[in-house]
C-alpha cells in the first residue's frame, strides 16, 4: 500500500488518555473514560485491558484484531445487546459495555 | 426500492475520486460507505477529539470530497451486504434496510490485510498493522507498550514508524523478504525516484529511531497466557521456510503482523463478474477491460478491491472509471473522455511496472503455510484447528465451498474473509494443486451480518448529507 498517507501529529498525553477523557462508560462494571469519537475497542485498549470476548468452543480470550470491521473478533455486549463490533462502534456517555462470553446474552428490553 | 443512475460502494481513494469525476460532469452518484467519515482505511480521518489536537493538514482528496458533498447523495455507516440481479444492491444502515438499483454500479470496497495462521495468532495483543495504525492515527491510542512489527511489505515500515512516534517501543521490524532480494530489485525501481525516495525516507526514520529491520526473517509464534507476552522469530529461506534451530524471542505485549492485502471481491462475485487469479495483487480479482468495467455490464471495479496496488493507483482508477461511466451515460463526449483518460492510463501503466517489482519482492511465500501446527486455529470464527480442516480436506473437501459445508469453515460472522485465503493455500499444499486450481470462495448474501429486525424494517433509505457536518469534520 502506498506510504503517501498523511498522519496527524498526535498531541495527546497518551499514557493518561483514559483518565482525561470526557465520555464516561463502564466495562464489566468498572467506570472508564474515553475521548469523543473513540471506538469501544480503542477506549478499552487505552486502559491496558486487551480481552474483549471469550470464545464459545475453546473458551479462549480474543481482542482487537483487524481494527476495520472485517474479522468480527472484537465482539462485545453493549447495553444488553451481544455481537457489537468494538472496533466500529463509537463509545457514548453512559454506555454499558461487557465482555461477551460465547454467543452472548440478549437481555429483555425495558 | 428506488433507482439511481450511479451507485458507488466505498468512499476510499477510488470511490472518492470516482465521485468527484462524476460531479464535474454533472452526474449525481449515490456514494455509500460503512464508516462514519470518508477516506477509507488509507486516508482514515481522525476522530473529533483527535482532530482538535491534530496539526495535520487534511488529505486533499478527502477535503475536496467533503466540499463537494452537496453535489452527490451520500450515505455513511451504510453496509452493502448483497447484490441481486440486476445491479440491485442490498444495504443496511442503523437497523434499517433497503434495496437500491443502479444503471451503473461502481465497486470500490478496498482490501483487508492477509495474515496466515501461526501458533498464538488468536491471542489478544496480536493484531494487523492496519488495526494498530487506526488506533494510533485516528484516535491517539497506543495498542500496547512494546510491539513487534512483522510480515512483509512496505506498509510495515510505515506502521512501525507511526507506532514509534506515538511512544510505542518497537524492538524490531521483521520482514520475510531477504536483503539480497530487496537490493536486487532496486535498479528496476529507479525509474520512479519519488516513490523510491519515500521508501528510503521510511528506512532512514527507522534507523534514526534505532529500530532494526530484520530482513529474511519470519514470525513463527506468539506466546502468552490470556494475552501475548512473547514473539518468536526465525531466519527463513527464500521460500519463507523458517530455520527453527535459530529462533529469537522478543518480550512484547503487542504483535502487529501482516503479509499484504486481499481484495474484497465478494460483491463483484455476487454481481456475476468473472474472476481472474493474479497472485501478485492479492489472489482472485474481477476481470476488467481497460476502462475498468467487469464482465457484468454496468458493474465497474476500481481501487484495491480490483487488485491491490495502493492509494495512488486507486485514485487514478477511480477517476478513470468515473469518466468512463460519464461517457457511457452521455455526460461527456468521446473527445473529453480521451483527453481526461489517456494521461491516467499512461500513468497507471507506469505505476504497474513499479508495483510488479514490489509485488514480486514482497510476495506470499509457501513457507507461511507450514507455520500453523495441528492445534492452531485456522477459522477464527468457528474455532477450527488446522487438524480439523485437514481432516475435511482428506475426505473430499478439496475446494472451498465443499470444505465449508463439511466443516463449518467460513460460516461465522466474518463469512470466510479471514480464513479462506490461507485455507486455499493449505488445500493447494495438501492436494498438490495450484492455489488457482483450488478455486475461489463462494460468498452468499448476507456477506456482513444483518439483523432480522433490519430486514423487516425495509424502507427507502435516503442520503444523509448532513451527517458529516454534524461530526464537525467539515470545518476548515
Amino acid at each position: 500500500m502506498s506510504s503517501s498517507n498523511r498522519e496527524p501529529a498526535i498531541a495527546f498525553d497518551l499514557a493518561n488518555r483514559s483518565v482525561t477523557g470526557t465520555v464516561k462508560f463502564t466495562f464489566d462494571g468498572q467506570e472508564l473514560r474515553a475521548h469523543e469519537g473513540d471506538t469501544i475497542a480503542a477506549a478499552i485498549l487505552a486502559t491496558g485491558e486487551r480481552c474483549l470476548r471469550v470464545t464459545s468452543r475453546r473458551s479462549e480470550p480474543r481482542g482487537l484484531f483487524c481494527g476495520m470491521g472485517v474479522c468480527f473478533d472484537c465482539l462485545v455486549q453493549v447495553d444488553g445487546r451481544p455481537n457489537v463490533q468494538a472496533c466500529r462502534t463509537t463509545v457514548t456517555n453512559g454506555m454499558r459495555v461487557e465482555t461477551q462470553h460465547g454467543a452472548g446474552v440478549v437481555e429483555p428490553g425495558p | 426500492m428506488s433507482d439511481r443512475r450511479v451507485i458507488i460502494v466505498g468512499a476510499g481513494p477510488a470511490g472518492m475520486s470516482a465521485a468527484l469525476a462524476m460531479v464535474r460532469a454533472g452526474v449525481r452518484p449515490l456514494v455509500i460507505d460503512d464508516n462514519p467519515r470518508p477516506g477509507g482505511q488509507i486516508y482514515r480521518q481522525p476522530t473529533p477529539a483527535t482532530q482538535a489536537v491534530s496539526t495535520a493538514t487534511k488529505n486533499p482528496l478527502v477535503h475536496e470530497f467533503l466540499q463537494q458533498q452537496d453535489k452527490f447523495e451520500w450515505m455513511v455507516e451504510t453496509t452493502a451486504w448483497g447484490i441481486f440481479p440486476t445491479r440491485r444492491l442490498a444495504i443496511t444502515r442503523h437497523a434499517q434496510s433497503d434495496i437500491v438499483a443502479a444503471e451503473h454500479l461502481l465497486l470500490a470496497p478496498g482490501a483487508y490485510e492477509y495474515l496466515p495462521p501461526f501458533p498464538g495468532w488468536t491471542l489478544p495483543g496480536v493484531m494487523t498493522p492496519g488495526g494498530a495504525q487506526s488506533l494510533v492515527k485516528s484516535m491517539g491510542v497506543m495498542p500496547g507498550k512494546r510491539a513487534l512489527v512483522a510480515g512483509s511489505g512496505p506498509f510495515l515500515l510505515v506502521v512501525a514508524e507511526q507506532l514509534h512516534r506515538a511512544g510505542v517501543e518497537v524492538p524490531a521490524v521483521v520482514e520475510m523478504a531477504g536483503t539480497g532480494e530487496v537490493w536486487g530489485a532496486l535498479p528496476r525501481l529507479l525509474r520512479h525516484p519519488r516513490l523510491l525516495w519515500e521508501g528510503a525516507a521510511y528506512h532512514r526514520r527507522l534507523r534514526r529511531a534505532g529500530i532494526p529491520l530484520l530482513r529474511g526473517h519470519v514470525l513463527i509464534e506468539a506466546r502468552g497466557a490470556g494475552e501475548v507476552r512473547e514473539a518468536v522469530i526465525a531466519p527463513c529461506d527464500e521460500n519463507g521456510n523458517p530455520d527453527r534451530g535459530r529462533t529469537r524471542t522478543f518480550a512484547v505485549d503487542t504483535i502487529c503482523a501482516g503479509y499484504g492485502f486481499v481484495p474484497r471481491v465478494q460483491l463483484a462475485q455476487m454481481a456475476g463478474c468473472r474472476l481472474l487469479f493474479v497472485d501478485a495483487i492479492g489472489g482472485w480479482v474481477p476481470l476488467v477491460n481497460d476502462e475498468l468495467e467487469t464482465s457484468a455490464t454496468g458493474v465497474w471495479v476500481a481501487g484495491d478491491g480490483g487488485g491491490v496496488a495502493g492509494a495512488l493507483v486507486a485514485e487514478l482508477e477511480g477517476a478513470l472509471s468515473g469518466h468512463a461511466i460519464c461517457r457511457r451515460l452521455g455526460a461527456i463526449d468521446q473527445g473529453s473522455y480521451d483527453r481526461l483518460c489517456k494521461p491516467i492510463q499512461r500513468q497507471l501503466a507506469r505505476l504497474a511496472k513499479f508495483r510488479a517489482v514490489l509485488d514480486r519482492v514482497f510476495r506470499i511465500r509457501p513457507g507461511l503455510t507450514t507455520l500453523a501446527d495441528a492445534n492452531t486455529i485456522v477459522c477464527r470464527c468457528e474455532e477450527l484447528a488446522r487438524s480439523e480442516v485437514e481432516a475435511g480436506v482428506a475426505v473430499g473437501g478439496t475446494d472451498l465451498p465443499t470444505l465449508k459445508v463439511m466443516t463449518r469453515l467460513g460460516m461465522g460472522p466474518c463469512q470466510g474473509l479471514m480464513c479462506w485465503p490461507a485455507t486455499a493455500r493449505l488445500i493447494a499444499e495438501r492436494t498438490g494443486r495450484s492455489v488457482e486450481a483450488v478455486g475461489p470462495w463462494s460468498p452468499r448474501p448476507p456477506i456482513m451480518p444483518v439483523t432480522l429486525g433490519a430486514l423487516i424494517d425495509n424502507r427507502p433509505l435516503l442520503g444523509e448529507n448532513d451527517t458529516v457536518k454534524r461530526d464537525g469534520i467539515t470545518s476548515r
